[in-house]
């Protein structure tokens, strides 16, 4: 393998390499860092060397290696003659900014910082034109805009510098994301994110209706870096940057990465009208605006901004007309524009450095102080201006040739060498206030120090880069034909096609617009003065920074807004949202098909439709009352009452029994805990809150009923076939849910008492010690009955107790077989206790039940658990139940099953747990007290 | 080994857990440092019982079929196991900051990742809600740590009503699909339904509608996503850490196992359903994530963004889509949270940090650690070379893949609008001046763990290669049944 098999990543990464030693390198002096970053550069560029003959070979040089294959991520680099031409103007110029920089940057500022953003901003930037892969290419887009964020804010301390940062990279981020999605869509219509292959797909590209999105993608990419209207705000504010970097990143490289983009994709992304419209408007109205807004500018810096904002509109626009030609035209405005643009900052750099001051209504009359930079200033804005015999004008003619050969289209279309003249007239205009103001125009007004000749090594970058616009100016052939011929190969992907790069092209209409755009440019400026005050007086305010605040700004009261009405942390709100979506979600899935289904309703009768019709009223009036917790406490009994109805109803004797039962049990345990609770809740919400509730209430419980019932008349395959078929035989006995109970889901069954016991001595636990005030009188201040244990429900209560255990002994006996079991059992027991409780009060009940109740509680556990184990000694898995027959005199064939064992834990248990929150209620702890105030929250006030 | 001895590592969680418990009883507070020990000892032997079986063969159900023995669930127990060891890294610090270490908080922890464990191993339903309420009960409890702070508590209070509700409608959709095919089985139900017209399509749906609703709640999606906010701002950030990774990683393999698996022949269905979630998800979340001053409600919105592409990933309803999915989620959670072991390095003795401003001049403080947060911020914001934007990228592609331009074109631009708050904070971080210039403590475990956290983003963001292999692996037609 030989270098050249892999200079290229070599040549990108170099640079990343160089910023950590640069890093490293400025611990010892200021000037190791620069020499670091020089050696770096240079070395990068006799890399490149041995790799040259092959673009101007007309190949194509790529080197790849696989990264993510899964994802056609992979590290490819590629050479042509456009990465080339990149590539050079990169290095070249990124080695005179590291020159001049040194002596720029101040003793204070961190050399090693700069240095190491600076070659990173390279590194990046040499990614992408070398770039094979797209995807990869998109990653050093984003680390461009990321080292240029970190440059522009170099000096962080400034407000200014910090704000340009954010809004530079929000836009180039932002554009870069978008970038990202453009390159996915192109390379999902050409099946691969290599260039060389996304290259030759130009048909299938065109063809694909995915076109335009992801044109439009990519094109807002392109613009945000290149500074194109309407995102072209952010570089004035980049300029807050130290000078070398305006001169490097935002003159000569990095908004040339988009420009570089739409060349590097025009073949396969041009020739559609889509493009012509896009690309050629926007590059009009920014070469117009940029030029236009540049001659107003006071700061010097800011001049060269929208000057260079307007020639990288005039490059978009040449891409825009899309001829071959104006391609040739466009890329070597390019050079043109990077030679005479750096130097023309590292100007404004000087002046900077040298006076203190960038305002031109300050700083005049500098060729005393400084002839040699003036000298070379007055060069360099001529060939910006388009002055012959310098490169500026070279290119600006192709450009003015593109446009009139452009107008032959349509009809409208000479409006484009019109506008074009224009610009032109301007850009002569501001090149000639650059020239004027800064070096003549009197003497200097009150400069903060006194200008003198820079030093030396801040002139030679300067020096050299005017000689370069003199040299292709006079030269062209000489000098760029040959890189430029294969950047125009390379970017076409064909031969290039026929141009001349002489500098006389006879009298021609090209000539004739150049000679209108000098002379009425200095026409222009030279009755500048009313012109700036009615900028002044009504234009200066338009800046489109305006549009991006107030985008950002809506964007943020959007969210705001969004936030404000989604985001209220109310409970209401979610619990609506989760219900409606939820049911509406299952609702939609019934839109095309019939609401019910196969099954044949059955027939109601009156006394059902009674029923229900209780049931719907009671269950109203538990919602309807709820403030009064009392009513709403008996209307919710009556509901159970009624369910435990239609389980009688639908044969299930032994569902109706349980429910009976644990609807007693619940509503007197509940009673005795509402004791302590205020009567009446206050109203907690408005009345149109009220009203909204009862409407979403409404809706959501009618989509649910309707889901149920399309549920209901579904024929559904039901597991009880299973049970019913196999209770007999396998479990001996013929009541299915016991069966199913305590044997077929025995170890369901355990787990739940044992919850149940652990409920129990939760309650216990959190009561104990509790101390409450209890009221003597009612809400509307009545006072409660003296009496509060009635003689004759005393007595009924004593005479019914034996009975109501003769009754749980016996359901408990045929639990088996008929309706019954150890559950309603030990319900029943307890509940012969609470009425016991109720009858004749808590302190006499507890006197008379002798057994701890955690005691019951375990022996119940105990015992299940045991049934359980001592199927394991027999060698059969937990809770296998085994079963025989006995005869009884009265009761007749009994069965006893192992599984009694099991249920009379059951029975122990329900017992247990009942009782103890039963007593333990009971026996809190509480202090009586006349006034019943106390308890009631204070009118109007909410929890 | 065979039958039980698959579930060894959760056997060995759930002893490993009782005797943290036990043992944390008897101690004082000043050596409460062995529960911490223990907890981690607990976690990491965990870690390597799983790692040491890892099934790298074809799946295969053990424990009487009730579980599954493949490469998706060993790979995210591993995953979830390291991780909670970080959170519990994290966790120790931000109690030590509150001067009282709660034994429960070790112990929950420890149950939460056993029921984590439980949900993605289990092909049967009723294993799967089994594990999935220990893993939400524990967390309820989590919430409410803080008993005195009020907002905790109604955290804590929200989260339990509406998760006790998910959990339900999750119920009955499970229910419902067992009464369509007689089978709590994931496999057999899934043979079952794929015979043509063996269900009927109506309950059907309306099971799979409960169904998407439940999960799409823990997994706190667009419209189920209102608890997220609250319960991200008002629980403790170490536990906050835990809810943000855990039951993602859970819920994710059980949407994989529940939809793909079980569910895979009414795809369409589905579908459709996770399509309009996923995407209702990543415009919410992003552009509520910008008004949010408070940077744990921020996280939480951008979690609810970050879930809208891991649905979006699943309804592509292809191989790739899934993977990337999971890629999507692996590299989410190790990114939210270092996130919030950032926040909790910023907290101080009773204080916890959480707004935006307390991000202010991080780089004054630790230039070290604000490196490490721009790390993870910039990978949230799916910028390259870090894993985020792999974890985008993969995404998008399969969406694309599957024909989806319209969805496609809309993540990319939720991204960009998603790019903005994250780059506020590194902003606050870099540029503004501290408020606060107390100097941040921490020992030499936690700003080891922190770094790794934020270094792995970038490691991963490098070289994918592997993570992406395994991912793909875990979900390819061999490794899943």
């Amino acid at each position: 393998m030989t270098l050249v098999d892999f200079n290229l990543p070599v040549v990108v990464l170099l640079p990343f390499l160089g910023a950590l030693l640069a890093t490293q390198a400025a611990r010892f002096n200021r000037l190791a860092a620069a020499g670091t970053a020089a050696v770096i550069t240079i070395l990068a560029l006799i890399l490149l060397l041995p790799a040259l003959p092959l673009p101007f070979a007309g190949q194509t040089l790529i080197q790849r290696w696989e990264w993510v294959p899964s994802l056609g991520l992979e590290f490819a680099f590629r050479l042509d003659g456009l990465g080339l031409l990149f590539a050079l103007l990169i290095l070249v110029i990124g080695l005179l900014v590291i020159i001049y920089a040194r002596y720029y940057l101040s003793p204070q500022d961190s050399m090693g910082r700069f240095f190491a953003f600076l070659l990173s901003f390279m590194g990046s930037m040499l990614g992408i034109v070398l770039s094979e892969n797209l995807i990869q290419l998109v990653i050093f887009w984003e680390l461009t805009s990321l080292s240029s964020f970190l440059l522009i804010s170099y000096w962080y301390t400034r407000s200014d510098a910090r704000q340009g940062a954010r809004m530079a990279l929000t836009i180039t981020g932002m554009g870069g994301l978008a970038l990202f999605g453009g390159v996915l869509i192109l390379g999902h219509i050409v099946g691969s994110f290599n260039l060389t292959e996304v290259l030759a797909a130009s048909s299938l590209i065109h063809a694909s209706p995915w076109y335009t999105p992801m044109l439009v993608l990519i094109l807002l990419g392109a613009f945000t870096k290149s500074a194109q209207f309407p995102f072209h705000f952010w570089l004035p504010h980049a300029m807050a940057a130290p000078t070398p970097v305006s001169a490097y990143l935002h003159s000569a490289t990095m908004v040339k990465a988009g420009i570089f983009l739409l060349v590097r994709l025009f073949p396969v992304l041009s020739g559609t009208p889509e493009w012509h419209w896009l690309v050629g408007t926007a590059g009009m109205l920014t070469l117009l605006l940029g030029a236009f807004t540049a001659l107003f500018k006071h700061d010097i810096k800011g001049l060269l901004a929208y000057s260079t904002i307007s020639h990288l509109g005039l490059i978009t626009l040449l891409l825009g007309i899309g001829s071959p030609l104006a391609v040739v035209a466009a890329l070597f405005h390019i050079i043109n524009h990077a030679t005479f643009k750096a130097s023309l900052f590292m100007v404004a750099g000087i002046v900077d450095h040298e006076t203190g001051t960038r305002d031109m209504r300050r700083v005049n009359g500098l060729m005393k102080y400084m002839p040699q930079v003036g000298i070379l200033a007055i060069i360099a804005s001529a060939a910006m201006a388009g002055v012959p015999l310098l490169n500026g004008f070279l290119s600006k003619e192709m450009f003015f040739d593109q446009t009139v050969s452009v107008s032959a289209i349509s009809p409208l279309a000479w409006v484009i060498p019109v506008l074009a003249t224009l610009a032109g007239v301007f850009s002569v205009a501001y090149s000639a206030r650059f020239v004027h103001d800064i070096f003549f125009n009197g003497e200097p007004i009150n400069l903060p120090k006194k200008p003198h000749e820079p030093p030396l090594y801040m002139k030679i970058p300067v020096g050299l880069l005017v000689l370069a616009c003199i040299a292709v100016g006079v030269f062209p052939v000489y000098t760029i034909a040959g890189v430029l011929y294969v950047a125009i190969a390379g970017a076409l992907q064909t031969t290039p096609p026929e141009y001349s790069l002489a500098l006389w092209h006879g009298f021609s209409a090209p000539l004739l617009m150049s000679f209108i755009a000098l002379v009425v440019g200095l026409i222009v400026y030279l009755i500048r003065k009313p012109l700036f005050a009615w900028y002044d007086r009504g234009l200066s305010q338009w800046d489109a920074r305006i549009v991006y605040q107030a985008l950002v700004n809506g964007l943020i009261h959007w969210a705001q807004s969004v936030t404000r009405r989604l985001d209220r942390g109310t409970f209401r709100n979610m619990l609506i949202w989760f219900f409606g979506v939820t049911l509406l979600a299952g609702v939609v899935g019934f839109w095309d098909e019939a609401l019910l289904g196969t099954r044949e309703l059955m027939p109601v009768d009156g006394i059902t439709a009674m029923a229900i019709a209780g049931l719907i009223l009671s269950s109203l009036l538990t919602v309807l009352k709820h403030r009064s917790r009392l009513i709403s406490l008996v209307m919710l009994g009556v509901v159970g009452l009624v369910v435990s109805l239609g389980f009688a109803k639908f044969s299930a004797p032994d569902l109706a029994l349980t429910q009976l039962s644990v609807e007693i049990v619940t509503v007197v345990l509940l009673m005795l805990a509402l004791y302590f609770l205020p009567q009446y809740t206050h109203m907690l919400s408005s009345h149109k809150r009220h009203y909204q509730d009862i409407a979403w209430a409404m809706g959501l419980g009618f989509s649910a009923a309707l889901l149920t019932l399309a549920v209901l008349t579904r024929d559904l395959q039901s597991i009880s076939g299973y049970f019913l078929a196999h209770s007999k035989t396998g479990g001996g006995g013929t009541n299915v849910v016991n069966v199913i109970l305590v044997d077929f889901r025995g170890f369901d069954t355990l787990g739940e008492i044992v919850v149940l016991a652990l409920a129990g001595l939760g309650i216990v636990a959190l009561l104990q010690g509790i101390k409450l005030y209890a009221p003597k009188r009612n809400a509307e201040g009545v006072p409660w009955s003296q009496e509060s244990h009635p003689l004759i429900l005393q007595v009924q209560a004593r005479i019914l107790f034996p009975m109501m255990l003769m009754v749980a002994i016996f359901i408990f006996l045929r639990g088996h077989n008929l309706p019954g079991g150890g559950f309603i059992a030990g319900l029943i027991a307890a509940l012969a206790i609470v009425l016991q409780n109720l009858a004749n009060g808590i302190v006499w009940t507890a006197a008379r039940i002798r057994w701890d109740m955690h005691s019951v509680l375990a022996a119940g556990i105990g015992i299940a658990t045991f049934t359980g184990l001592g199927a394991m000694l027999m060698h059969y898995p937990f809770l296998t139940s085994t079963f025989t027959y006995l005869k009884w005199p009265i009761v007749g064939k009994f069965e006893i099953a192992s599984a009694m064992g099991f249920d009379t834990g059951v029975f122990l248990v329900v017992v247990g747990a009942t009782v103890m929150i039963l007593v333990q209620l009971g026996r809190l702890n509480y202090i009586e007290t006349e006034d019943t105030g106390d308890l009631q929250p204070a009118k109007g006030s909410t929890p | 080994m065979n039958g039980i001895g698959f579930a060894l590592p959760e056997i060995f969680m759930l002893v490993a857990a009782l005797v943290v418990l036990l043992v944390d009883l008897f101690l004082r507070q000043h050596s409460r440092i062995l529960t911490y020990m223990l907890t981690q000892a607990a976690l990491l032997a965990a870690a390597l019982l799983v790692y040491g079986n890892f099934a790298d063969g074809p799946a295969r159900q053990v424990v009487g079929d009730m579980y599954m023995h493949d490469y998706l669930s060993s790979l995210l127990k591993v995953m979830a196991l390291l991780l909670t060891c970080v959170i519990v890294v994290y966790g120790r610090k931000y109690w030590s900051d509150h001067q009282e270490a709660p034994g429960e908080f070790y112990v929950l922890v420890l149950f939460t990742v056993l029921g984590m464990m439980l949900m993605v191993s289990s092909t049967h339903l009723i294993v799967l809600y089994l594990g999935l309420e220990l893993m939400s009960l524990s967390l309820y409890a989590l919430v409410s740590l803080l008993r005195d702070d009020s907002r905790a508590t109604e955290a804590a209070m929200k989260y339990f009503i509406l998760g006790a509700l998910a959990s339900g409608m999750l119920l009955y959709g499970i229910s419902i699909l067992y009464g369509l095919t007689g089978s709590l089985e994931l496999l057999a139900i899934a043979e079952i339904l794929s015979h043509e017209g063996s269900a009927e399509t109506v309950p059907l749906l309306l099971a799979l509608v409960f169904l998407i609703a439940g999960l799409g709640f823990k997994l706190g999606v667009v419209p189920f996503h209102m608890w997220v906010p609250d319960v991200y701002q008002g629980a403790p950030t170490a536990v906050t850490a835990l809810i943000a990774s855990i039951p993602k990683l859970a819920t994710l393999a059980l949407l994989v196992r529940l939809l793909v698996s079980g569910l895979g022949n009414i795809t369409s269905d589905w579908a459709q359903i996770l399509m309009v979630l996923g995407m209702l998800s990543i415009m919410l979340g992003n552009l509520v994530a910008i008004a949010q001053m408070n940077l744990k409600r921020m996280l939480a919105y951008s979690a609810i963004a970050h879930m809208g592409f891991i649905l979006l990933g699943i309804s592509t309803q292809t191989m790739d889509g899934n993977s990337a999915a999971l890629f999507y989620a692996l590299v989410y959670v190790v990114m939210s949270v270092g996130g919030f072991g950032v926040l909790i390095l910023l907290g101080q003795a009773g204080i916890d940090a959480e707004t935006l401003y307390d991000l202010k001049g991080l780089n004054k403080r630790s230039p070290w650690f604000a490196f490490m947060m721009l790390l993870l911020l910039f990978s949230m914001a799916g910028i390259p070379p870090l894993a985020g934007f792999h974890a985008k990228l993969l995404v998008i592609n399969a969406v694309l893949q599957a024909g989806h331009l319209v969805l496609a074109v809309g993540m990319v631009i939720m991204s960009v609008i998603g790019a903005f708050y994250y780059l506020r904070a590194i902003k606050m971080m870099y540029f503004d001046e501290p408020d606060d210039s107390t100097p941040l403590k921490w020992d030499l475990e936690f700003g080891l763990t922190l770094s790794l956290n934020g270094v792995w983003v970038l490691v991963i963001g490098l070289m994918p290669s592997f993570l992406m292999t395994v991912c793909v692996r875990a979900l390819d037609a061999k490794h899943l049944l």
